[in-house]
């Protein structure tokens, strides 16, 4: 008995060792800024990290068709609220939910808009309990980090300092159109929502609601990705989560894509041109349907104006 | 749930530590049956509804065996009778009658097996080849091939059965009555998909008896995971990014990279498959199962002969035992042997009947590692190599007299290792060559366009490793190096390790987690390397 009690105690204290192992390394091998030098993956969609404690207003998560289409700086010129687009490509929802949970702890966005798109990316199992472990022990994140880490690394502490002007919004302006305008065909037919993707759509509604955030679902404009089938699926989970869903593929009076200028490959992403409509919508929905503030005036967010000069510069508007 | 290897955080953080808790809870009577239900979860989580092609051959070698058993029992009971009765047939007689019918039911059975994997497994690639071969007498009609989707494990377990029905053929052991047992030994979940190939006795009471699970065994267990995690994380997926690229563009690249590409990937295979033997082999030991070894330090052999009976060690022995004996002891080859031991003596005589034993053994081999002629070309050149240094043995030991060279020297040892280590490398770049034209290319560049200046001017660092990363893999092997030198030396790492003071004993373990966690090739920009011998 007192043997098994000592292999008992001993297992437990080797256990404690790793994990007090594994969180300092997690501290050492942690970027110690959001830029890419500082070996930060994702740096636009992680460019939230550098703003300014709780300015953000409206956050975005989702795949290319987030960062595609949505543009901040345009919102922020027509409405006055801030919007950032955590998107990525090939955004699995694991890792939405991972941006959702990290822009929560300096950041208390009023609306958080989940582009449906990555909803139907099937994830591996795998890969969603690794994504887990790598938001407790960042070193299984960025253990690939020890070919160029530093000295620096192992005594300084993260500070992130660096802002995307763009707002995570990844500017295209090449136009490779089709004639593709009558994808969404209305049918009953509905495309079935995996088990897994399902649960993680869910659990981040809960988290936003505890958080005091409006959660919303919102398909933006493609020919190639969304179908009636996929809205059918979408609105099944809406209702059944009760949080809002925007199909914009269905408002062709609202935002009157043009598909043979409005695309940069073939129908599957907007274009810049695109963006400008979808997120004039979408700021002009989202101000009435929340209520949301203008800080333009607001002194505290003059860099917000600055970003805006330097964005229009970047997309030729200037 | 998906468990895609053993590799996978399913498979490590949720599968093995919930069979573990459940294996502890259950009674010692009920564990079979966990161990049972849990192997049936792990195949159905990779192969789904193919399950039942694991079933129908479970069902297929319990009642063959149990057939056999009435047999052997109805022929010792004539037989006994014979001995009090007069005028009936002999003992003899009756027993080769009965040999002949159990022959029957043992051959229809493995055959029935054997028949289930030619058939998921090769159909595409023979109908492709007659498909071929019809073009080519220009028939006016061509063959509709289908393909289909082939279990996990099949060529593995395939294996195991046919074991099984041959020894209790041979009477090695009855026939299992409990069907439940037999499903247990050969659907067991850390050998399902790459082995080891066991017999019946090697693990079946083990699997059985449900004993409880030892503190020193769980350690020892999950020591032996770690370290062939490491192997594969840390060495087999890194050299991936190298192998992977030269093979795929092998005109590409000059002599110097290409051999360099045999050369690192003739070291993944031996990480991946012994890295992932360290973890199915660890895993029965936390169970208290002892699984047979499938690799003894392959690498210090001095003959391609002996490297085979260090390099997947099981499945050498199932040819041994199933394919090769048999055939030696058919009737044409034993006149064939005699024969030829008149002729030409008592080495080279045996040599031409065993010669024949071989030639089947390794095109069998070649195909069962896969369908396809690289495959064949792979066994073939094995078979080669082993007959040429039968036949060359009688010379190569006059040579050594002749000058004085002692064959148990150190020096002489060595040269013999570093060429049977250069012929398995050539051996294993045709293994992995997209087909047989590849290889060739290949070889011939490594041959004709050999050149070191790719080496000089840096060009290696760029092909998919880098200077840090062939360093860190160079640790790797060190690592693996050491463990193996001390195994050759007889001392078993794992008990020396145990009997280290407990500072140097976590030291070394942390040390080697910290290891794999750091330096593993996964995560973002890592393409996780499939288990290479879980698709044989």
């Amino acid at each position: 008995m007192k043997n098994g009690i000592k292999k008992a105690v001993a297992s437990i204290v080797f256990m404690l060792g790793l994990v007090c192992l594994l969180v300092i390394l997690s501290y050492i091998f942690l970027p110690k800024n959001n830029m890419k030098a500082f070996g930060m993956e994702d740096v636009t969609a992680n460019g939230i990290l550098g703003e300014k404690e709780n300015s953000i207003d409206v956050l975005v998560l989702g795949d290319s068709e987030s960062y595609s289409s949505i543009t901040p700086m345009q919102i922020w010129e027509e409405q006055g609220f801030t919007t950032y687009v955590c998107g990525t490509p090939g955004q699995y929802l694991y890792q939405s939910d991972s941006y959702l949970q990290q822009a929560f702890i300096n950041q208390k966005p009023k609306v958080v808009i989940l582009e449906t798109n990555a909803i139907y990316r099937k994830m591996s199992f795998n890969a969603s309990i690794l994504n887990r472990i790598e938001n407790v022990f960042a070193v299984f994140k960025y253990h690939n980090r020890w070919k160029s880490m530093q000295l620096g690394d192992l005594t300084s502490s993260a500070d992130y300092t660096w802002t995307d002007d763009f707002k995570g919004y990844q500017y295209y302006n090449t136009v490779d159109g089709t004639a593709n305008s009558d994808y969404m065909a209305p049918t009953d037919k509905s495309k079935l929502i995996h088990g897994l993707n399902w649960q993680y759509v869910s659990d981040m509604a809960d988290f936003c609601e505890k958080n005091g955030a409006q959660f919303i679902l919102v398909s933006t404009p493609s020919t190639v990705n969304w179908n009636y089938e996929r809205h059918n699926g979408i609105v099944q989970l809406a209702n059944a989560l009760d949080i809002p869903y925007v199909d914009m593929n269905l408002m062709k009076n609202e935002i009157t894509i043009d598909w043979t200028k409005d695309t940069r490959d073939k129908g599957d992403h907007l274009n810049h041109s695109g963006a400008v409509k979808v997120s004039r919508w979408l700021g002009n929905y989202l101000k009435k349907a929340y209520n949301l503030p203008d800080h333009r005036q607001d002194d505290g967010y003059s860099k917000w104006n600055e970003a805006l000069t330097r964005y229009k510069k970047g997309v030729g508007e200037a | 749930m998906a468990i895609d290897s053993y590799y996978s955080i399913a498979y490590l953080a949720i599968f093995l530590p919930a069979v573990v808790i459940a294996y502890t809870v259950f009674p010692k009577k009920a564990r079979w049956f966990v161990l049972l239900i849990s192997s049936g979860i792990f195949f159905w989580s990779m192969s789904g509804k193919l399950l039942i092609w694991l079933i129908v051959s479970i069902f297929s070698i319990h009642y063959g065996g149990i057939y056999l058993s009435l047999l052997q029992k109805e022929r010792d009971g004539k037989m006994a009778r014979a001995k009090a009765q007069q005028g009936g047939p002999s003992k003899k007689e009756i027993r080769k009658l009965y040999q002949k019918k159990q022959l029957a039911v043992a051959a229809a059975v493995a055959l029935f097996n054997v028949g289930i994997l030619v058939f998921l497994k090769y159909t595409p690639f023979f109908g492709a080849n007659m498909n071929r071969f019809l073009a080519w007498i220009k028939a006016p009609f061509s063959l509709n091939i289908p393909s289909f989707v082939v279990p996990i494990g099949i060529s593995f377990y395939t294996l195991q059965a046919v074991a099984y029905v041959m020894d209790v053929y041979r009477e090695k052991f009855p026939a299992e009555r409990n069907i439940f047992r037999l499903a247990l030994y050969m659907s067991f979940f850390p050998q399902l998909m790459e082995g080891p190939i066991c017999r019946y006795p090697d693990t079946s009471g083990a699997l059985w008896q449900g004993e409880r699970i030892q503190f020193e065994n769980l350690v020892s267990g999950m020591q032996r995971i770690a370290f062939g995690m490491m192997k594969k994380l840390v060495i087999a997926d890194r050299l991936n990014l190298f192998i992977k690229n030269v093979f795929t563009n092998y005109n590409q690249y000059d002599g110097g990279i290409t051999a360099l590409a045999a050369v690192l990937y003739t070291c993944q295979l031996y990480m991946d498959f012994s890295g992932t033997m360290d973890i199915v082999l660890g895993t029965g030991e936390i169970f208290g199962v002892t699984l047979p070894e499938n690799f003894r330090q392959p690498f210090f052999s001095k003959s391609i002969s002996e490297f085979w009976q260090r390099w997947h060690i099981t499945l050498g022995a199932w040819f041994k035992d199933y394919i090769f004996y048999p055939l030696s002891m058919t009737g044409p080859m034993k006149k064939l042997t005699s024969h030829g031991r008149k002729r030409l003596g008592n080495h080279y005589g045996p040599l031409t009947a065993g010669a024949c034993g071989l030639f089947c053994v390794w095109l069998l081999n070649g195909l069962w590692h896969g369908a396809g002629w690289h495959y064949i070309f792979f066994g073939m050149y094995h078979f080669a190599l082993i007959l040429a240094g039968s036949l060359w043995e009688p010379a190569a030991a006059a040579i050594c007299r002749l000058l004085h060279i002692r064959r148990t020297s150190v020096p002489w040892k060595g040269v013999q290792i570093a060429r049977t280590a250069v012929l398995v490398c050539i051996g294993e770049l045709f293994f992995r060559a997209h087909g047989l034209r590849a290889g060739l290319f290949m070889f011939f560049n490594i041959i004709w366009g050999f050149s070191l200046s790719s080496f000089g001017d840096g060009t290696v660092f760029n092909v998919g490793m880098d200077k840090k990363d062939f360093l860190i893999a160079f640790i790797g092997v060190l690592i693996v190096l050491v463990n193996s030198i001390m195994k050759e030396k007889g001392t078993r790492p794992r008990k020396w390790l145990a009997d280290r003071p407990v500072v140097f004993r976590w030291a070394l373990c942390y040390g080697l987690i910290l290891f794999v966690v750091i330096f593993g090739a996964y995560g973002a920009g890592y393409v996780p390397l499939d288990p290479i011998y879980a698709n044989f």
